[in-house]
């Protein structure tokens, strides 16, 4: 459900962005606006973090697990991505 | 860019941790969708503006499933991997790694398990979240738009996605979409399979 309202918020953005509903004087104020927002929803998701004690007491103990295994994932998978992206940006040159 | 995204969390945890005011901690998930909601429209009327996304999008055709494919296994393996640098077994690291990032549900699949390795799910993936918005803009300079997706890995539909908008070109930000909703679908399905092999 929540993938649908996700896909319906950004199609009503994109179908203003796309018939320029908007001035261009407004789309340029609105990259500091997103920008501003972005930063805010962050430091929210901050506050989410701080706000769960528990969580945050257990850090010294169990933090050194957690960055292990994302920092894995991540290295891994971004060079997952940089393999298979040989095959799609070829594929692109040819069209 | 990477300096105000690290500095606007680092300040959001020190609040949280200090000034939990009631009126923020019952409002606060209402106030994510809300700003998400929001950050989700102005993507929108980014890919908009962009008028050879669809042509774009039509040339990786089938391929683009490569990309969510690639991030599943890259995470695996990884996830694999740094088990053996840790008292975890293979399943259970591979178990939180498959979270991919959606901190919420992993963190709750995985406490039926055991309290412990729940708070490891939490903290593994909401690193990775964090590393991933961290680390967005740097990966786009010095590696490529398209490895942007991969350290995002569920959240490039979501929190990652205005970051990877920011920081790549055309229609990557469709690409991150469609892999972080891939993604997302997994994660419910991956997660708990993978404990119950442990």
């Amino acid at each position: 459900m929540r993938i649908l309202l996700y896909i319906v918020i950004m199609a009503i953005g994109a179908l203003v962005g796309y018939k320029e509903l908007a001035s261009q004087k407004i789309f340029n104020k609105m990259s500091t606006i997103q920008y501003a927002c972005l930063l805010f929803l962050l430091f929210i998701m901050g506050v989410k973090i701080g706000i769960n004690k528990d969580v945050l007491m257990s850090v010294h103990k169990l933090g050194f697990t957690a960055v292990i295994i994302s920092v894995f994932s991540i290295v891994f998978s971004v060079l997952g991505v940089k393999f298979v992206s040989r095959f799609i940006k070829a594929k692109k040159k040819v069209v | 860019m990477t300096i105000h995204i690290l500095s606007s969390i680092i300040f959001g945890i020190i609040f949280g941790y200090f000034w939990p005011s009631e009126v923020l901690v019952q409002n606060i998930n209402g106030l994510i969708d809300f700003g998400l909601c929001l950050l989700l429209f102005f993507v929108g009327v980014d890919i908009g503006r962009n008028k050879n996304i669809i042509d774009d999008i039509k040339s990786y055709g089938i391929r683009i499933f490569l990309v969510p494919i690639a991030i599943v296994l890259g995470t695996l393996f990884g996830s694999i991997m740094s088990s053996f640098f840790l008292k975890l077994s293979i399943f259970e690291s591979a178990a939180v790694g498959a979270g991919l990032g959606w901190y919420s549900l992993s963190a709750i699949e995985l406490s039926k398990h055991s309290a412990e390795l729940g708070t490891i799910a939490f903290l593994a993936n909401v690193s990775r979240e964090v590393i991933a918005l961290i680390m967005i803009p740097i990966i786009a300079n010095r590696i490529g738009h398209m490895e942007t997706i991969a350290a995002a890995a569920a959240t490039s539909m979501d929190v990652s996605l205005p970051i990877i908008t920011r920081s790549t070109k055309g229609s990557i930000s469709i690409v991150a979409f469609f892999s972080g909703v891939i993604l997302s679908i997994l994660v419910p399905i991956l997660v708990p399979l993978i404990i119950s092999f442990n």
